[in-house]
């Protein structure tokens, strides 16, 4: 695929609930772009919808109208099962509370997703190991989650979002529970996924400093968006 | 302990269909949980290590249940064991018509005198035919008690013989070494002359029983001399009757019993062998029907079938315990997994984020607290086990009859099947609801 | 402390359906124990020695089942006394027993019918129970009973039995005797047995007289002797005063010269039941001290759990509590009440339930070991639930209370969730 393609197509997507007789309109007509390797934020006050339209981009949650497409896959049109196997092949999650199983180590939460794939285990091992060495946290494989620190927690959930090699990576505040050092830590490092490994990552986040490593961010208000910014050295 | 089931038996699976099958169906499950099942194993047992406390106790209540029924199923089945063992395959048995039990048949002299001419005895090696001639009666035996404590007695179940080495091989049993058998009179004389001693023979387990009378408690041996029923008795021999009915029964010359305990004119039973021993059940049959005499004749086999009702109703009324005892145990471990679950939603969420499916949930669930499961019951069938050759007390009895016995306790392959099937049962039914609890959530739920 | 018994309250309520499981679970167990200890505490009163009105069996010496000639009958109802300083029996029953089925072509079970043969004007006064019915089912009895003395071949047969046998009362059968054999009689159900004489269930009452008549007139007809006819009486029950009656009245028999073939033997009715029920023991034994603790100490562990579980979820709340005063013994008296009143409430319930269920609906547990046929729930049961509901509730929930108890605010809110 060339660098400028779109793997990422929103077209025309609603989202609405329906509380008693109510509907709640989350998302309305909304469409979106996202190129191959770009490092895209996702920005708005609480209730916005960022997070929804997150959760649809990943497979989690389906529109209610409107299409979805990552890379060749109508994600929108799949059932449940078929989203499962599909997020395990395509999209990679960082959680802002990591998320992480207490009682595995870092080296099994990272091989987790693995296990999934028809993988040998000699296989499984070389792969979590480039993962974990990317994050730096070779030498931590052994610690269970509530042996490290946030920041280290982080990076554990960073390197299970990366061992499928995944098409995408989906971030939901993945700062929102870090001092501000360890966030840029954890920052940088997903700077150097898009640019080293051109790694496509879509962030929500309401931190503008975080925004601010992203090559583009989108603004979100009731459902719709509103501002388009793309960052100073892109445009 | 377990010397006797150290080899699982193939053989016995099609007798008990039920039992090997649900117990198969289950195994087979926890071999699909852990290898189809997609989630690690590890992380299961980890978070049985990570509330260990928690664990330990419903372990514990596992075995406790598994335990409790192993040891009454083990009795159950020593009691079937000892009927099912003390009938000789080929054996005929005689009542006067009317009666189902020795206690109440009542055989003429001259009965029996025919009966002895029935076409179709077998005859062992030195041409002698293969019956018996019986009298049995209950005896009374008065227990030595404190003074001013309530008299004790005792039933002694008393078998008379005419010829008691032809008896014991019809029924199958030999004397210890050591032990020989009564005389041709039934009686000698004690060395200073003075009293008459009357001469028995008699298993093992009533041998135990009279001698708890005595201040050491330890069974009597022969040539130890015994009161009951106002004379002195001399044991002469012991048999080797473990395991069957005989073997709390005291025997002695027919003519000694029948005298002392009015059967003077009667016989009890009149057993023969058949030689042909597959023909056993039509020659019963015939000599029931004979116009001769009113007789009431069935091979010894379903004769201890029929004594059989007392292990049935034991057996029903452990069954219903166990479903009890089943019912509470599933309650602890729903709460127990609805509790592990409510503490994992997260990880429910994560999981199914990654890619597992709801099936994958719903088996790792179910593997927990079948984990459970199974080490509480592998140990309550351990911890059950060690009843295994504990001898007790019982009665064995049917329509009308019972005899008193000593049962050696018995876990068998299919007591210790019956144990670990509950326990999975338990494990599986317990850990069902919640697993499908955890199936059924919604992703964007549990991650909130 | 109606505000902490609230707390509890809705802290069991937060949960509902951990609290339900928790007191199903002690719902069920508490039934099984309730349902094993009435049938221990029935043996128990079967094989106690009574104070007073002391029961006394006599019965052959040697050998059982017992047979006595009816030569013996007169004199022992007297208890043997011959002089005035001999005690005398206050009361007597005479007790044979006669059996066999409805139909010799099918000697099923259901046919079978087992009589004991009596004077039957002395039924309610020593036979158990039936001394406390009350004043309606006391007055049908005696009804009965003045039938049967009118009539020789009336008998009452138990309401179990009656409808095993597939009759009525006011029907007519035949028996074909098989204890004292050829002997065949004829009867007219005259009555049942009171339903509150829940024991009599399956018991039939006939005439002595009748059965020893029948036997004289078999012998007469037919010139051939009656198997066991004879000696057709199983024993003679007599009633003293206190213990000391009943030893003097022993002596004066088994030392009688009236008794000799056979000799007789003279003991209470409690020692008598416990010769039969001897080889039981060990169920029993089991019973009382495997089946009965192993189910308590399950429950306790049930308990146990639950509140371990509960604790362990309220880890966070219990520490807030501490840091707004409440004191480690606040902590330990909340868990422990919680506990108290799943198990209080469904010990009771249960109980309750237990003996509804069997003594109404089910009609006794039918348990068929020796002679008995069904067990009742007797009334302390209800007491039994409450204990056993508060006691394992109070044993299985000690060590989580202690472990709330001795929960360190400063551990708590150190640690990051």
């Amino acid at each position: 695929m060339a660098a400028d393609e779109e793997i990422v197509r929103v077209r025309n997507v609603h989202k609405y609930f329906t509380r008693g007789s109510e509907r709640v309109d989350v998302l309305q007509d909304l469409s979106l772009n996202v190129p191959e390797g770009e490092f895209l934020a996702l920005m708005g006050p609480s209730g916005s919808g960022k997070t929804t339209l997150l959760n649809l981009i990943a497979g989690l949650d389906v529109p209610s109208e409107g299409e979805i497409w990552v890379g060749n896959d109508r994600i929108s049109a799949m059932s449940e099962s078929q989203l499962a196997t599909w997020r395990t092949r395509n999209v990679g999650f960082i959680f802002q509370f990591y998320h992480l199983l207490p009682v595995l180590t870092a080296y099994e939460n990272v091989e987790l997703p693995l296990l999934l794939l028809p993988l040998s285990s000699a296989d499984r091992k070389q792969r979590v190991m480039t993962a974990l060495e990317l994050v730096e946290l070779s030498s931590r494989l052994h610690h269970r989650p509530g042996q490290l620190s946030g920041g280290q927690q982080q990076r554990v959930g960073i390197a299970r979002a990366i061992v499928t090699d995944p098409t995408l990576i989906v971030a939901d505040e993945p700062t929102g529970d870090l001092d501000s050092r360890s966030a840029d830590e954890i920052l940088k490092l997903l700077a150097t996924l898009q640019h080293e490994l051109q790694k496509t990552i879509i962030m929500v986040t309401h931190d503008p400093k975080a925004a601010e490593r992203a090559s583009r961010t989108l603004h979100l208000e009731k459902g719709r968006l509103v501002v388009d910014t793309r960052a100073p050295q892109l445009k | 302990m377990l010397a006797r089931i150290s080899r699982f038996d193939l053989s016995r699976i099609p007798q008990y269909p039920v039992l090997y099958g649900l117990l198969a169906a289950l195994l087979a499950l926890v071999l699909i949980l852990l290898f189809v099942g997609r989630v690690p194993v590890s992380y299961n047992v980890r978070n049985l290590v990570v509330r260990w406390w928690i664990t330990t106790m419903m372990v514990l209540a596992f075995v406790l249940v598994v335990g409790l029924m192993t040891v009454m199923l083990a009795f159950v089945s020593g009691m079937d064991a000892l009927t099912g063992n003390s009938g000789q395959p080929g054996n005929i048995i005689v009542f006067s018509s009317g009666a189902n039990d020795e206690g109440f048949s009542n055989l003429a002299l001259s009965d029996v005198s025919n009966l002895e001419r029935t076409q179709g005895i077998a005859v062992d090696e030195a041409g002698q035919r293969l019956a018996s001639k019986e009298v049995y009666v209950i005896v009374n035996q008065d227990i030595p008690v404190p003074k001013g404590s309530p008299s004790r007695r005792r039933f002694v179940q008393v078998r008379g013989l005419e010829d008691a080495p032809m008896s014991a091989k019809v029924h199958g049993l030999e004397l210890l070494p050591g032990s020989q058998w009564f005389s041709e009179a039934g009686v000698e004389q004690t060395s200073d002359g003075q009293q008459v001693l009357l001469q028995c023979v008699m298993g093992k387990g009533i041998a135990g029983e009279l001698g708890l009378d005595r201040p050491g408690r330890q069974p009597l041996a022969v040539g130890e001399v015994f009161r009951m029923a106002d004379r002195e008795w001399k044991v002469v021999g012991l048999l080797n009757s473990t395991g069957s009915t005989y073997d709390s029964e005291v025997w002695a010359k027919r003519q000694i019993v029948g005298e002392r305990f009015g059967k003077e004119a009667s016989y009890s039973s009149f057993v023969m062998r058949a030689s042909d021993i597959k023909q056993a059940p039509q020659l019963a049959e015939t000599l029931k029907k004979s116009k001769e005499v009113a007789l009431n004749a069935m091979t010894e086999e379903s004769y201890f079938e029929s004594l059989s009702d007392t292990s049935r109703t034991l057996l029903l009324a452990i069954r219903i315990v166990a479903g009890f005892m089943a019912l509470g145990g599933i309650f602890g471990v729903m709460n127990t997994m609805f509790a592990a679950i409510s503490q994992r939603i997260k990880d429910i969420g994560v999981l199914r984020v990654l890619g597992y499916s709801r099936t994958d949930v719903l088996l790792s669930f179910l593997m927990e607290s079948m984990i459970l499961a199974l080490v509480g019951g592998l140990l309550g069938c351990l911890l059950g086990s060690l009843c295994d050759g504990w001898t007790a007390k019982s009665t064995v009895g049917g329509q009308g009859a019972t005899k008193t016995v000593v049962l050696q306790f018995l876990v068998s392959q299919e007591v210790l099947a019956g144990g670990l099937l509950l326990s999975l049962l338990m494990g599986l039914v317990g850990g069902l609801f919640p697993a499908v609890r955890a199936m059924w959530m919604r992703i964007l739920e549990t991650l909130r | 402390m109606f505000q902490f018994f609230t707390l509890m309250l809705k802290n069991l309520r937060r949960n509902i359906l951990r609290t339900s499981l928790t007191a199903l679970c002690s719902m069920l167990l508490v039934l099984v124990v309730t349902g094993v200890w009435s049938v221990l505490d029935f043996i128990d009163r079967q094989t106690e020695e009574k104070a007073n009105d002391f029961k006394v069996l006599v019965t052959e010496k040697n050998k059982a089942p017992s047979r006595l000639p009816r030569a013996y009958v007169s004199s022992l109802r007297e208890g043997a006394a011959r002089g005035p300083d001999d005690v005398k029996p206050e009361d007597y029953m005479t007790w044979a027993f006669y059996g066999g089925t409805l139909d010799p072509n099918k000697m099923t079970r259901e046919n079978f019918l087992f009589l004991i043969a009596c004077e039957p004007e002395k039924a309610p006064t020593m036979m158990d129970e039936l001394d406390q019915l009350n004043a309606a089912d006391t007055a049908r009895l005696q009804d009965a009973i003045a039938k049967m003395k009118k009539q020789a071949n009336a008998v009452i047969i138990g309401p179990e039995q009656l409808k095993l046998m597939n009759k009525k009362v006011g029907e007519r059968f035949t028996v074909n005797g098989l204890i004292f054999k050829d002997l065949n009689l004829e009867f007219e159900i005259v009555d049942t047995f009171p339903d509150a004489a829940q024991r009599y269930g399956q018991t039939s009452l006939m005439n002595l007289d009748y059965l020893l008549q029948g036997i004289d007139e078999y012998e007469a007809k037919t010139k051939k002797k009656i198997a066991n006819g004879a000696d057709p009486i199983a024993f003679v029950m007599l009633k003293v005063k206190n213990k000391e009656d009943y030893e003097k009245l022993s002596a004066q028999i088994v030392n009688s010269p009236l008794y000799n073939s056979p000799a007789v033997r003279c003991e209470s009715a409690g020692s008598a039941v416990s010769t039969f029920l001897e080889s039981w023991q060990t169920i029993f034994w089991g019973m009382r001290w495997l089946l009965a603790p192993a189910i308590l100490g399950t429950l306790s562990l049930v308990i146990a759990v639950a509140i371990s579980i509960s604790v362990r979820e309220r880890r966070k709340e219990i520490a807030v509590m501490k840091v707004l005063g409440f004191t480690p013994g606040h902590v330990l008296t909340m868990v422990l009440g919680e506990a108290l009143l799943i198990g209080l409430i469904s010990g009771l319930l249960s109980a309750g339930g237990t003996y509804l269920l069997v003594n109404k609906v089910l009609g006794g547990i039918p348990f068929p070991i020796a002679w008995f046929q069904r067990f009742f729930i007797p009334t302390n049961a209800l007491w039994w639930g409450v204990a056993i509901g508060a006691g394992t509730s109070v044993l299985g929930s000690f060590l989580p209370a202690w472990n709330a108890r001795g929960v360190r605010v400063a551990d708590v809110f150190s640690k990051v969730a």
